[in-house]
């Protein structure tokens, strides 16, 4: 099977310092990826890249056979991006907002119309279909962010941290709609600090650590023995130093005083 | 420079402290929100460009101060009596202050950030609402100073060194006064309106206040004309002692200044003490619950209380009209995004909504500087070519609503264009364009055109149609060649940035050509000329919004960097 995405060399410095250092990657059609690391390893960099959103880097990238560098409209049209900060315009209503991201993937009015409604109406929302964004809260504007992100019916779906500020209940609908979207063969990258989230939906682990590659395989290649779990993994293979020393130093500096 | 206006706000700590501050406290807040001011981000992905563009911004903001502070020196060379000099420069100086915290106070006194930062924290509503008005203060400084340096050496060189010396001390007064004048305001209307009806009752009041302002700029000076000036008997004008600004000037006499008014130098000592009044009152009576009546305020924006945008057929005209008006898909939703956005933002509405009174005052204004009456002024208009001012002035409006479209508090809410497949940035912002023609240049265009129609007649028409062209000409190319941006895309610095405004500048030249061939038409009455006028527009016009609208990824990369 060939590779829906393949990163090749792919590097990017910010004002002389590297941010990404030669990342290999392929992605195959169907895969959830796990793209996990942490503060400041490159994940958000990568995803911005991949997404078109970035388009100053080194090295080749190629989605569902075209390259990044020349095809870069037709690569978004198949690409669904959440981004980590829920930034939208929230002076408009749901309806509003996702009519106009609609438009940008020129999809008809009654079709926008309708998938709005749908999607709202899954989360729960459809009564808030015409209010403004601005008095939503942080689960709601998510909501919002999710559904105008999959509002196209993207092949690719990349999600950097998509159930910040959800309730359990959107939570458990989110995780289940992963599972409904990779059975109908979408491949997703999913981005997040939340590991035992990320062990159960990837089929693969990707780790990055300082801009480079550190692991890449399934959770069960990357487990040494049956007690480790991810975070686990993450922490061996991330650390600079015992977590729980660090704890107990943190917990040090009240020096047992209340204030 | 924040280190300097720091301390100098910090100086009567003793004063904030009696006044039930915490003084840590509100030095730690100070101290963030100066530094939070050096450091605001800049548009969506617009990193690279930063520390040039700020630096010649900044630098180009200060010049302009210091040029409009060489204005408002005038008054001071008018009169003769040094206090009744001084008294008109600080009526001058307190104007364009009320006019510039009005315009941006609200959005300091309820920085929606603090409702993560500060509210949840044990800070007092004492220090809260005087970090809040120390902020402004030091905020107003910065722009003070600049303005008023030519008063300054202007004052030191006719008066003398001892009055240049006391110059900065009635400036603070000043400062204050202007201040509490606007804070307490503010507070009185947050302590007797509803917070639903709040933030609307300030968005109101500041449109309308910023309009009496602006048309007593300029219809107060042709009032008090030059002749009476020269003529004037300053013993008859003895209400000015009941004025803010002549209690400053009265701090004059005390150093010698004369004037023909008795009891000045009594006067004088009401700049020191009412501002401390104020204070005191504002502190005590109106900032108890200050924090409550903010939280009552973001509460109920982010509560049930939010009205549902409206949904009728009506309100969905901006839906045909984006159709009708766009070709394209991303067309449509950068105009129907403009047009949502631009009703509900209230900043845009506050910057915007003046400009529409700005024209008929001005127009005013230049219909009395013949200084005949004003019967005689209307009795003959008709037959004058005045009404082609009030057409070409009329893209001040247009002007203003467009450069205001690319900006926006949610700039990082444009991540979505690069992340969506749209395949010419410009046909988005070619929607964006056409919205705030529609929605603001057009119906106002149409308000004037009938006015001309009815005092000049019919015959008229071939004029408003060229002019009208020539405006949306101008426009145009101040676009094309200035502000080519995804609207709502960028933070305010960058969207006025000091190059911009040059290069804006230079390019006004074409339109203002065309407008004063025009003229020339009008004046020799050629009417074939006018109709050669409208093609050669039309046709330049067509080609400037090709190429705006042809807008590609790679333009709009050069324009960032």
């Amino acid at each position: 099977m060939e590779p829906i995405i393949t990163i090749r060399h792919l590097s990017k410095q910010y004002t002389g310092k590297t941010v990404l250092n030669d990342i290999n990657l392929d992605i195959y059609p169907g895969q959830v990826i796990g793209y996990i690391g942490p503060n400041g390893a490159g994940k958000s960099t990568t995803v911005k890249i991949l997404t078109g959103v970035i388009q100053d880097f080194q090295g080749d990238i190629t989605v569902a056979g075209k390259d990044l560098r020349k095809d870069v409209l037709e690569i978004k049209k198949i690409i669904g991006y959440v981004p980590e900060l829920a930034e939208l315009y929230d002076l408009l209503t749901p309806r509003e907002y996702l009519t106009f991201v609609g438009k940008l993937y020129h999809l008809p009015d009654n079709v926008i119309e309708e998938r709005s409604k749908r999607m709202l109406d899954s989360f729960g929302m459809l009564d808030s279909l015409d209010k403004r964004m601005d008095s939503f809260s942080k689960g709601m504007k998510q909501k919002i962010l999710l559904s105008s992100s999959l509002l196209h019916n993207p092949s690719i779906v990349i999600f950097d941290e998509p159930l910040s500020g959800l309730d359990v209940n959107a939570v458990i609908m989110v995780k289940e709609l992963l599972q409904v979207m990779k059975q109908e063969g979408k491949t997703i990258v999913y981005c997040s600090h939340v590991m035992d989230v990320v062990e159960k939906v990837s089929d693969r682990i990707v780790l990055i650590d300082k801009g480079q590659i550190v692991a890449n395989a399934t959770i069960n290649e990357l487990k040494k023995d049956d007690a480790d779990t991810l975070e686990q993994i993450f922490a061996r293979l991330t650390s600079t130093g015992d977590q729980g020393q660090r704890a107990d130093e943190f917990a040090s500096a009240f020096n047992n005083k209340t204030i | 420079m924040n280190k300097l206006f720091l301390r100098l706000v910090m100086l009567p700590s003793g004063l904030w402290q009696g006044m039930g501050a915490d003084i840590e406290q509100l030095k730690a807040v100070l101290t963030v929100k100066l530094k939070m001011d050096d450091r605001k981000p800049l548009g969506f992905g617009k990193q690279r460009a930063q520390k040039k563009e700020r630096k010649a911004g900044s630098f180009f903001s200060v010049f302009i101060s210091f040029v409009m502070g060489c204005l408002y020196i005038m008054p001071l060379a008018l009169f003769q009596d040094n206090v009744f000099a001084l008294w008109a420069y600080y009526t001058t100086f307190v104007f364009i202050l009320s006019f510039m915290l009005i315009t941006d106070f609200s959005n300091v006194l309820f920085d929606p950030k603090d409702k993560f930062t500060l509210l949840h924290r044990p800070v007092n509503d004492s220090t809260l609402l005087l970090s809040r008005i120390l902020h402004v203060f030091i905020y107003l400084l910065r722009i003070v100073l600049p303005m008023c340096l030519s008063g300054w050496i202007f004052v030191g060189l006719s008066m003398g060194w001892q009055y240049a010396l006391l110059f900065p001390i009635p400036l603070l007064l000043m400062v204050f006064m202007v201040l509490f004048i606007v804070n307490g305001f503010y507070l009185l209307l947050l302590k007797f309106a509803s917070p639903g009806r709040f933030k609307e009752i300030i968005n109101a009041f500041q449109i309308v206040f910023s309009i009496i302002i602006f048309a007593m700029s300029y219809l107060m000076p042709r009032v008090l004309n030059h002749t009476m000036i020269d003529h004037l008997d300053l013993h008859s004008f003895g209400w000015v002692r009941y004025m803010p600004s002549y209690w400053l000037a009265a701090c004059y006499s005390w150093f010698g200044a004369t004037t023909v008014l008795a009891g000045t130098k009594m006067i004088g000592l009401l700049a020191i003490v009412v501002p401390l009044v104020c204070l005191w009152i504002t502190v005590k009576y109106l900032s108890p619950q200050f924090a409550v009546r903010i939280g009552a305020v973001d509460a109920f924006e982010s509560g049930e209380g939010t009205a549902k945008a409206k949904s009728g057929s009506s309100s969905r005209l901006y839906l045909k009209l984006a159709k009708l008006f766009n070709r394209t898909s991303a067309g449509q939703a950068g105009f129907v995004l403009t047009w949502l956005q631009t009703s509900r933002s209230r900043t845009f509405n506050m910057r915007v909504y003046p400009t529409f009174a700005y024209v008929p005052i001005y127009f005013v204004y230049l219909m009395t500087l013949s200084k005949q009456p004003l019967k005689e002024v209307w009795a003959t208009i008709a037959t004058g070519n005045k009404f082609l001012v009030l057409l070409y002035m009329s893209a001040f409006v247009m002007a203003q609503a467009i450069n205001y479209v690319t900006s926006s508090d949610q700039y990082k809410a444009a991540w979505i264009y690069y992340a969506s497949p749209v395949e010419k940035p410009g046909k988005v912002m070619d929607g964006a364009f056409k919205a705030v023609w529609v929605k603001y240049f057009l119906p106002y265009f149409c308000l004037i055109s009938i006015f001309i129609l009815s005092v000049w007649g019919p015959g008229k028409i071939l004029d408003i149609i060229l002019a009208m062209v020539n405006v949306t000409l101008f426009i145009a190319t101040i676009i094309r060649f200035s502000f080519r941006a995804f609207p709502f895309s960028l933070m305010e610095q960058i969207s006025n940035s000091g190059t911009k405004i040059l290069k804006t500048f230079i390019t006004l030249i074409i339109p203002t050509g065309l407008g004063f061939g025009h003229y020339m038409a009008i004046v020799f009455h050629l009417g074939w000329l006018k109709i050669l006028f409208f093609i050669l527009s039309s046709i330049l016009l067509w080609l400037i919004w090709d190429s705006y609208s042809n807008t590609s990824w790679e333009d709009l990369k050069r324009e960032e960097t």
